[in-house]
Formats: C-alpha cells, structure tokens, sequence
C-alpha cells in the first residue's frame, strides 16, 4: 500500500509522523511562548513525541521489550527534570516576581 | 718592533675603556695619572717606531695582526703600516696630545665631568693613531668614524647646553655626509683594484698611466675628498668647525686645529699616487682649497669671538694644504700641516689661557691690555702669530712659502687667492693680538682679576713655541741652502709603488721665480700684518666706525656670508618640513589611523555587531539551535 | 481509532500553543497526553499507556498545576516589546522542519526498510519487569538514584533560606 494508505490505517509512517508533528509543535511553543511554564509544557510535548516514536518502532519490529524499558527510562528523567525544573521556576520567580523569559536577560552582553 | 707596535694606538683605548668604566670613581689625580700614562706610553712607542722606520728596508714596516674580514676575495686585515708618513704623522698626533693632555689638567680643574673628558680624549687618540697607522682602508675608516665621534662626544662635553649639544650634533651630521663620499671612494677602489689593502692598491696603481677624462680613479679620489672636505672643513661641509668652538679649547685645539681635521690631507698623501693618475681630481682638489682659504679668510676678518677666529684661519690654513696638495706638491702640504699642527694648537692653547685668564670671556672686544699680566702666554701667541703670517724664518713660512710657489706653478689665478688670503690671515691675527694684548682693557673687572696660567697650562705653551719655531727645519728650501728634506723623508711612502719615471714632479721653475714669489709674499703679509695691528692696538674703534659706515658690508661679512642661514633656509627648512608632513600627513593618519587605528576600530565594531546574538533571552538561543538543527539535517538528509 | 487519537494528540498540542491561560493550557496537555495513552494502546502496549496516564499526566502534570497554582499567575504576561522577528524565524524553522519531516515519512527508504509489520504483539508486565530487573538492572538503580537526586536537589532549590 502507498505511504499516504499506511498512515491512515495506523502504520508505522503514521505514528512517525504524528511523532514528528508534536515534536515541531513542542518546539514552535518554547520558541513562541514567553512564559516559561508554558515553555515546560512544550518541553513535555517534545518528549512524548520521542516516546510515541520508540514505542511505535518497538511494536513494529516484532514488540521488542527494550522500547518500553527505553521509554520507562524516559519517564523517569522526564520526571526529575520536571522536579527540579519547576523548583528552579519558583526560585525565578520568587527573584523576579515575574515567570517571563524574556525579563530574564540579566546575561545579555 | 710588531709585538710591541699595536700597543701604540691600543694603549689609549685602554685608558678610555678603564676612564669609562671607573672614571667616576676615582680621585682626579688618579684620573691624571691614568690618561697622562696612556699618552705618554703610545708616544714612547710612536718614537721607536719611528727610530725603527729608520732603519727598515725601503723605510716601509707593516705589520698584520689578525684577519678582520675574509670572505670569498675579500680579505681585510687588522694591520697597522710605519712609513715616514705615518710614522710622522703618528708623532704629531701622540706628541701635540700629549702636550694637550696635560695642558687640560689645569684648563679642566674646575669643570664637573673631569674623568669623562680624559676618557674621551683617551678615546680620540686611540682613533686618531688607528686611522693613521691603518694598513688597509676599512681599518683606517674605523678611526676616520672614531674620530668623528669623539669630535662630536668632546664638542658636546657640555651637554646639558644648548650650544654646546647642537654644535656637536652639527659637526657629526656634517662629517657623516662627508663619510658618505669617503665609502664610495673605498668602494670604487676595490672595484678598480679588487682589494682594501692600501699597499697592494699603490702597487698595482704603479702599473697605470694618469687617466684622461673621467675614470673609475678619478670618480673614487674625487670621492675620497668630498670625505675629506667633511672631515677637514672644507667648502661646501665646513659649517661646522666654527660651531664646534663650543667645546673646551683644548678640545679645539687638538681636534680641530691639530688632529682629527687634518685627516682629510693624510688620507690624501696616503693616497698620493693615485691622485697623481688623476688629474681632475688633483685639480678639483687646489681650486676648492684656494677658494675655502680665501673665503674662510675673509670671514676670519670681523669675528668678535677669539676662538671663531681662530676657527676660520684653521678652515682657511686647510684650505692651503689642500691647495698644496692639489699643485701636487704633497710634501709641501703635509709640511704644512706639520708647522700648522705647532702654532695652531699653540694659538688654541694660549686662547684658552686668556680665557680662563679672564674667567671665561671669549669677546675681544671685551679684552685688553693683557701684555703685561700674561707674559708667558703673550710670547708664546707672538710667536705662533709670527708663524702663521709667514714671517720669514718661521716654520710657516717655509711652508706657506712651498705652496704659493707650487700654486702659481698650477694657476697665477691660484696663487693670487693665496696671496689674498695670506693677506687676510696677517691682517686678522694681529687685530687679535692687539685687541687682546695691547691698548686699555676694556672690562676692568674681568682685567683686575686676570692673571697668568699654571704650569701644567704654560709649559705646553713653552714646549709647542719651540716646536713651532723648529718645524720649519726639515723643510728649508733649496734656495735657502736646505734640500727641502722633508720631501726627500715622504718620499717612499709618497711615490709607493711608482715606477713609471715622469709621473714624479720634475724639479719646477727656478730660482728667481722662487725668490720673487717669497719676497711678493712677505711684503704683503709684513705689511697687512702691522696695518692689522695698528688699526686695533688701541681698541676696536677703527672697525666699529667702519662698521658705521658700511653697514652692509660689515654684516655681511661678520656674518658670515649668510651660509648658515642660507643652508637653513633652503636645506633644512623644507627637510624638516617634509619630515613634519610625512610625521603628520603620512604617519598619523596613514599609519596610526589606517593601519593601526582601522582595524582596531572595524574589529570592535564587527564585535559589537556580533554581540547582538546575546540577547540573554532563553527562547532566541533555542531559536538558534533549532534553525542549526535544520540546516544540519538538510545537508544530511537530502 | 489511530486517526482519532492521533487528531487529538495534535489537537491538544496545537491548543497549547495558543493557549493564553496557563491552567487551561496545562488541561490541553492532559488532553494530549490522553491522546498519547490512546496511541499506546493502539500499539498494543498496554503498560506504556498505563504509565503514561500515571505518570505524566497524573504526576508531571499536577505538579506543574500545582506550581501554576503556587505562583498565582494564571495569564502570560504582556510583553515588554513584541519580537516579531522571533515568531517569524520560529514559524519558518518550524515549518521547514515540518516539510523535511513530511518529505522524510513520504520518501525515505530507510524507513521502510525499518517496517517489518505483522500483528502486534502485546506487552505484558511480566516480560517488562524481567527485562528491567535482569537485563538493564544497573541502569534501573541508576534511574533511582537520579530520582533521589532530583527529589534532593529540588527541595534544596525552593529552600527560603539555606
């Protein structure tokens, strides 16, 4: 079946390019937002597009088990990162009283 | 004799070298001891080696110490050469500096710097004897430098002043456009002859007839003078002898009455026969020599300062061994550099004496009367001034006397400036004399307080009066029964090399030509002389009433022509403004501002363009990553 | 079903985007992360949706709530200048590696060479646990011990005074 016929059904190039949407959409709102709590929130989007990829691609070559050990790895960083993240925006936030990026500036030259 | 004969110039160095390190340190007397010691020891040896050149072989000693140069052909050795015409010279030089030395023991006494000046008089002698004694001509050329350096370090000895630094930075630069003439000269001479060595380079010339028109040899002797007219202080390069009368006297007597400005006529008898194979260069020489005495004579006339007037008569006195030599009478103009080295130091040294007599009043105008409170120095000064009119009997004389005769041989017309300028140089010495010892003294003050001078400063005056009177022995005239020895005694070393028969002078003119000329030239310096000395013997009122009357010509001629000025004007005026443009126009804003400057400025401001990345916004540095990454993967994924 | 659910992943994310209000935002990353769970499942991969749900959308997600509640600022702020060369540049950055990404699912062989089909086969915990347990046991301590570093560090960060 042609490519366009695979994506529709639910084949491998479809779950890839679902995949890569979210990851462009993660990276379009770290790019456009200013908030860095919504910032976070595309940083989130960009790692569960890497996750539907590892997962689509350990199901399609035969259900290997190291995709989810892969992707239960993911998770935990994603989940330390999140921790200390957000301790680090509490801490912005209680210097500046403000969550906006582009306030944060103090290193420019 | 070789082991001994390199200590003859090596000696003085180590004197100045010992001064220069430990001069400061050490009491006067020990300062004394050392320098006088050094003289003294070169003069011993110059005697013996004298005694040896006696004695030698075709009276001719040379002796090679070490290679200098060797490179492919060229071979330059550290020799030292004792001919009679070095070994003569070589006298002069240790001999008068000896004198000179200790006569500055009592001139110096007061003046701060004392071990410093004897270091630099040390120095000089050293120089002086390795220019004269040179076997090869860099060797020599290394003492014609020396010599210049020291002028221009003793000139200056007085550094902190004005005069004195700019005199002494005036003569150096005047000798170094002369040096420049004097290493074309060497260098076309290795071109002709292919060495440096000063025999050989006779010796083959020997092979050569005299040039007709315009040769290699003609074009390297003319250069050799043009060195020589900066050395000696000849016309066009002798603006700076009577500048240089800012140093100490006895600087002035030694350096430039004595030695160092006489290097101009050895080094042109050191080279006799090359001259003889050019004519034009022979003749170049006696017209430019005729014209520097009677110009410089002329100037000599209405000088106020005792020691420029001596300046010009040392110019002018050059000017008639250089027309000596031109008339190709070698002999008579190393003769006369011989007596001139007696009387004109001699005058030096007893112009020192009534200035420091005076406490240092250097204006005539200001003297008089001293006849009676200087005795010895008045004597001393009656007769060098005795000699240098050309008295008959006197050692000038003689050899003013050779020259004139030789002169006319070459041109009436050259012999007329002569006679002119014996005129004035009788004329002007006596006005001196008589300003500075006859008549009222015209400052009481400085005249209450004169009185004569040490020692250590009139017996030089003593012994260089004998010299003077004696040095006209060795040159007594056939016609007056003598042989003209002294021609005889060069001769080896004049003639080197020569064996074509003709190219030697033949016997000239006769008898009565000779007579006649002697007796036209006494008269006319006997009379100018006594005109001089009773114009001034009452003070200088005859002149300044000339000076009324034609004030033109007064200042034109006290002023000495307006050389100087016309020098600034149209030399170093537009040199220094060439140099202000270039330093302005071409260094600042050229080279500061382009070169320097620019890229500093358009590297600065490429940084600051660069540095508008850092915003310090989290979100434009993800923006950049993410648009690396997108190139990336189109070079990789296309 | 895989249509559906990926049309909601991609809208929720697209929702973010716009999202002005900071709560309703993180409420459309539920919805997204909702619409991954679903994918899982399609995947056959029951545990990894299991965890999905559990993890980002019942932990990650409350805490960032929870901060979003703390700081008490539920709008974005208004700019201090607006950067319009920024949004353009990341649209076009955006939409090349958009194009590049459809160009690669379209016409790159190895991605098809990747695919090699068939039922799926579905992920038991068992299998899971010994994998985690027996062949990546180090790496499993190791995620533990990055845990207990973040769960330090983090504390230690919103500390009023150390």
């Amino acid at each position: 079946m042609t490519t366009a016929g695979s994506i529709l059904q639910g084949g491998l190039p479809g779950y890839i390019l679902v995949a890569m949407l979210l990851l462009l959409i993660g990276l379009a709102t770290v790019l456009c937002r200013r908030s860095v709590l919504v910032q976070f929130m595309g940083v989130e989007l960009m790692l569960n597009a890497a996750n539907v990829a590892l997962v689509a691609f350990a199901r399609f070559r035969g259900g290997d088990v190291q995709g989810t050990v892969f992707y239960l790895f993911i998770i935990a960083v994603a989940a330390c990162e999140a921790a200390v993240g957000l301790a680090l925006v509490v801490g912005l936030y209680r210097h500046r009283q403000s969550t906006d990026t582009d306030r944060a500036d103090a290193l420019k030259q | 004799m070789q082991t001994v004969a390199w200590l003859i110039p090596v000696l003085p160095l180590l004197g100045a070298a010992f001064l220069g390190l430990l001069g400061r340190r050490l009491a006067k007397g020990a300062v004394t001891a050392v320098a006088l010691t050094a003289v003294a020891g070169s003069l011993v040896l110059a005697g013996l080696a004298f005694w040896a050149v006696l004695g030698a072989p075709g009276r001719r000693l040379e002796f090679t110490y070490l290679d200098w140069m060797a490179a492919g052909t060229l071979r330059v050795p550290f020799g030292l050469v004792f001919d009679p015409l070095s070994a003569t010279m070589a006298m002069v030089v240790a001999g008068i500096g000896a004198l000179i030395h200790l006569y500055s023991v009592g001139y110096m006494e007061e003046e701060p710097g004392y071990a410093r000046y004897f270091c630099y008089l040390n120095l000089f002698v050293f120089f002086m004897l390795t220019l004269v004694l040179g076997s090869s001509l860099p060797v020599l050329f290394v003492g014609w430098e020396g010599v210049g350096l020291c002028s221009y370090l003793l000139i200056g000895y007085s550094y902190d002043t004005e005069p004195a630094a700019a005199a002494g930075l005036k003569a150096f630069l005047y000798n170094r456009m002369g040096d420049l003439g004097m290493t074309m000269g060497m260098l076309a001479l290795f071109v002709a002859f292919g060495t440096f060595t000063i025999g050989p380079i006779l010796a083959r010339a020997g092979q050569l007839a005299p040039e007709t028109g315009f040769g290699i040899l003609t074009f390297a002797t003319l250069m050799m003078f043009a060195g020589a007219t900066g050395k000696s202080a000849q016309i066009p390069l002798y603006l700076w002898l009577p500048d240089a009368m800012a140093g100490p006297t006895p600087v002035s007597a030694l350096i430039h009455a004595a030695t160092m400005v006489t290097a101009g006529i050895y080094l042109i008898c050191r080279l006799a026969p090359l001259y003889r194979l050019a004519p034009i260069a022979l003749t170049t020489v006696a017209w430019v020599g005729a014209a520097t005495a009677l110009f410089a004579a002329l100037i000599g006339l209405f000088q106020r300062d005792i020691k420029k007037v001596l300046a010009y008569s040392t110019v002018s006195q050059l000017g008639y061994m250089f027309l000596g030599l031109g008339s190709a009478g070698f002999a008579a103009g190393f003769f006369h550099l011989f007596t001139h080295a007696w009387f004109k130091a001699l005058l030096f040294l007893g112009a020192g004496s009534v200035i420091r007599g005076l406490h240092h009043q250097q204006d005539l105008f200001q003297m008089g009367g001293l006849k009676a409170k200087m005795p010895v120095t008045f004597w001393t000064m009656v007769v060098a001034t005795l000699c240098i009119m050309g008295f008959p009997g006197t050692a000038g004389f003689f050899s003013k006397d050779e020259i004139l005769y030789l002169a006319f041989q070459k041109s009436p017309f050259l012999y007329a400036a002569g006679l002119l300028g014996a005129a004035c140089t009788a004329f002007y010495m006596w006005r001196l004399m008589a300003l500075a010892f006859w008549g009222e003294p015209r400052d009481p003050h400085a005249f209450e307080h004169a009185r004569e001078s040490p020692a250590t400063m009139t017996v030089p005056l003593v012994c260089l009066a004998l010299g003077a009177l004696l040095a006209g022995l060795p040159g007594l005239p056939r016609i007056w029964g003598g042989h003209f020895a002294i021609e005889g005694w060069l001769e080896p070393a004049l003639a080197f090399g020569q064996v074509r028969a003709g190219i030697l002078p033949a016997e000239p003119g006769g008898a009565a030509l000779a007579w006649g000329l002697m007796a036209v030239a006494t008269a006319v310096a006997l009379g100018s002389g006594y005109l001089g000395w009773r114009a001034y013997r009452r003070g200088p009122g005859p002149e300044l009433a000339f000076a009324a009357r034609r004030p033109g010509l007064y200042r034109a001629v006290a002023g000495k022509f307006y050389v100087d000025e016309a020098v600034e004007k149209v030399i170093l005026a537009p040199v220094r403004w060439i140099g202000n443009l270039l330093w302005k126009g071409f260094d600042v804003i050229l080279i500061d501002g382009l070169g320097v400057n620019f890229p500093g400025a358009l590297t600065r401001a490429g940084g600051d363009l660069a540095i508008l990345v850092q915003t310090g916004r989290v979100r434009n540095y993800a923006l950049a990553m993410a648009a690396g990454a997108v190139f990336l993967l189109w070079i990789f994924l296309r | 079903m895989f249509l559906t659910f990926a049309l909601i992943t991609l809208a929720g994310a697209v929702a973010l985007v716009f999202q002005r209000n900071l709560v309703v935002a993180g409420l459309c990353l539920v919805l997204s992360f909702a619409g991954v769970a679903g994918l899982f499942l399609l995947l056959g991969n029951p545990v990894a949706a299991a965890l999905q749900v559990i993890v980002y959308s019942g932990a990650i997600v409350v805490l960032l709530l929870f901060v979003i509640m703390l700081l008490n600022e539920h709008r974005e702020e208004p700019a201090l200048r607006p950067r319009p060369l920024q949004r353009w540049l990341s649209v076009l950055v955006t939409v090349a590696m958009g194009a590049g990404a459809v160009r690669l699912v379209f016409h790159s062989a190895l991605l098809r060479g990747l695919d090699r089909g068939g039922p799926p086969v579905p992920m038991a915990l068992d299998r899971l646990g010994v994998a985690l347990f027996r062949d990546h046991l180090v790496a499993f301590e190791a995620a533990g011990l990055l845990l207990l570093a973040a769960m330090v560090g983090a504390v230690s960060l919103v500390k009023r005074d150390l």
